[in-house]
């Protein structure tokens, strides 16, 4: 490992994420601001005026054409960065399913944020959960270092895959909390991430168009080419994860199963409330209570054989969801459901709703969980918690 | 690990004395969180400020439910709600001119009255508050060390440097003279 300088210092998760975007050297930024994402904008264009990065910065007049022009800017052939949270993120719902449609690799940031109404700004991932469905790579982060760290993946897994990658943050708790955060230098970054250089550019020199109309075989033909990048980005990621860890020493998984050996119990969790977990697995354990914690990070394309041999052997598995499907539950809990479906003595399953509207979930809740989950028979829908 | 709240208004410098106590004490090497809890927050409406310290990374990622040590911005705030997350241990300094006595009908709790406002106007602040009462709040926490904090509070502060870190070092001061020396309260102090 060859090392390069980087430096250490306290950063809010936002500005971590900014750093993140400077170092990948962005040709194209259009952004809408939002709270609680809007310093991720502020900081950006700090860093432009001080002249530290060169990009053209769009501020258009909704989060529809900033996404709209991120496309636009892709397909150009330039690495495009964005990013939002919540109502904004819905704005674009429909160019969303555009950008991966049109294989544009942009990287967007979202800051999860209670969706409207009633109006509210705690966090919540129903607003990017909801999106799993647009053909969007997703992440989702545990601390502001993971933050930074998973922009510089999202782009490499993005530009290989040749599909748009969103990665995902809690708002507060990790994108207004300042803490040490390793920013690493631009040498480091420029080994990882080379110049992008995509094969098909919009170019009026070279005459190639895009999002033609199609006949049904077409259109089927690029969703399962679609599907195929979506599969190959499992690999990729973790690759792109690997890479990242020889480099700067810090790794994170597509998954992370935490103290499972031999576990009663796993918690399986997304986002920050991993970081509580870990700290309460980490106490229960000092009282010998076998408790473990599985941390999705990749959940989409959700990497079912990952999740699979995680649990293989784990009687009792418990899904805190902070996002609400009205009508299903748990979104995260669905997904387990269906991973483990039809897997030879597979975990039994409970789901909890836990935090969703920002509802506060310290440790002490987490073992209560716990408690009724080990005296409890699993229900098949979704448990609210208070 | 150390847990802090400060309270106060939107406005008033809650978040941003949060951020200063955070730098202070990862400037000592320590391992600091500090986020802020708001509803969007408007000037005037009760805003958190929340600080965790310890030796060791930290990887909670929830509000604090018992802080170590509450610093109130704004009197009118200090009320069944805020002490909701004190208990008898917890060490609270509210910035008020009134006396410790003032404040006994509120229960068996540690409060520490700092007349942040007067100290503020001492130095041309106005009222602004926050560097005074870090001052009080780190000499009544014994941590950071007061030059620490000055010397964040210096590098930090958009305007006004040197009247800030004297306002600190007053705030120190006063509550060194106060709650720790014990010495009796002047009038003016009184108010």
């Amino acid at each position: 490992m060859m090392k390069m300088s980087s430096t250490k210092t306290l950063l809010t998760g936002n500005h971590a994420v900014a750093w993140g975007a400077r170092l990948a050297r962005p040709k194209f930024i259009a952004c809408y601001p939002i709270t609680p994402q809007t310093p991720i904008l502020e900081k950006l264009t700090d860093f432009h005026m001080a002249g530290e990065l060169d990009a053209e910065i769009l501020t258009p007049e909704s989060e529809h054409s900033a996404m709209a022009a991120c496309i636009s800017a892709s397909l150009t052939g330039v690495r495009v960065f964005t990013a939002t949270s919540c109502q904004g993120l819905l704005l674009m719902h429909e160019m969303l399913h555009y950008a991966s449609g049109a294989r544009a690799p942009i990287v967007m940031f979202n800051v999860n944020r209670t969706v409207a109404s009633p109006w509210a700004f705690w966090p919540d991932q129903t607003d990017s959960v909801s999106q799993r469905d647009t053909g969007w790579i997703q992440l989702y982060s545990e601390s502001g270092q993971e933050s930074l760290d998973s922009v510089m993946q999202a782009f490499r897994i993005a530009e290989q895959v040749v599909n748009p990658v969103l990665v995902n943050q809690d708002a507060f708790y990790i994108s207004h909390a300042l803490e040490p955060v390793e920013v690493p230098a631009q040498e480091t970054v420029d080994r990882y991430l080379p110049p992008f250089h995509p094969e098909h550019v919009l170019d009026p020199e070279r005459g190639e168009s895009l999002g033609n109309v199609v006949s049904p075989e077409m259109f089927c033909q690029h969703r399962k080419d679609i599907g195929q990048a979506m599969q190959l980005a499992i690999a990729v990621a973790q690759e792109s994860d690997a890479e990242w860890e020889r480099l700067v020493g810090r790794g994170y998984g597509i998954i992370e199963p935490y103290c499972c050996e031999g576990a009663e119990l796993v918690i399986v969790t997304m986002g920050s409330m991993c970081g509580t977990v870990r700290h309460t697995v980490d106490e229960m354990r000092a009282r010998g209570r076998s408790v473990g914690l599985l941390k999705v990070r990749l959940f989409r394309p959700f990497p079912v054989e990952a999740v699979r041999d995680a649990l293989a052997g784990i009687p009792d598995v418990l899904v805190l969801d902070r996002n609400f499907s009205p009508g299903t539950g748990g979104v995260l809990h669905q997904e387990l459901k269906s991973a483990l479906y039809g897997m030879t003595d597979a975990p039994r399953m409970h789901g909890y709703l836990a935090g969703v509207g920002g509802v506060n979930v310290p440790p002490g809740k987490i073992e209560e969980f716990v408690d009724q989950v080990r005296r409890n028979e699993p229900a098949i829908h979704s448990v609210w918690t208070g | 690990m150390l847990e802090i709240i400060i309270h106060g208004r939107g406005g008033q410098g809650a978040q941003t004395a949060g951020n200063l106590l955070a730098q202070a004490f990862f400037r000592e090497g320590k391992q600091v969180q500090s986020f802020a809890t708001y509803g969007g927050a408007r000037r005037g409406t009760p805003v958190n400020s929340m600080i965790r310290i310890d030796d060791k990374p930290i990887r909670l990622r929830c509000d604090i439910e018992r802080a170590d040590a509450i610093l109130c911005f704004d009197r009118s705030l200090l009320d069944a709600r805020l002490l909701h997350w004190a208990d008898r241990d917890t060490m609270i300094v509210v910035n008020s001119a009134g006396l410790r006595e003032n404040y006994s009908s509120l229960g068996d709790y540690r409060i520490y009255p700092i007349d942040g406002v007067a100290l503020s106007q001492d130095h041309e602040l106005g009222r602004i508050v926050n560097s005074a009462l870090l001052g009080a709040f780190c000499c009544l926490l014994g941590s950071p060390a007061l030059d620490t904090m000055s010397t964040t509070i210096l590098e930090a502060a958009p305007v006004k440097q040197k009247r800030n870190v004297a306002a600190c070092r007053a705030g120190f001061e006063a509550a060194m003279r106060q709650f720790v020396r014990n010495e009796p309260i002047r009038e003016a102090e009184a108010r």
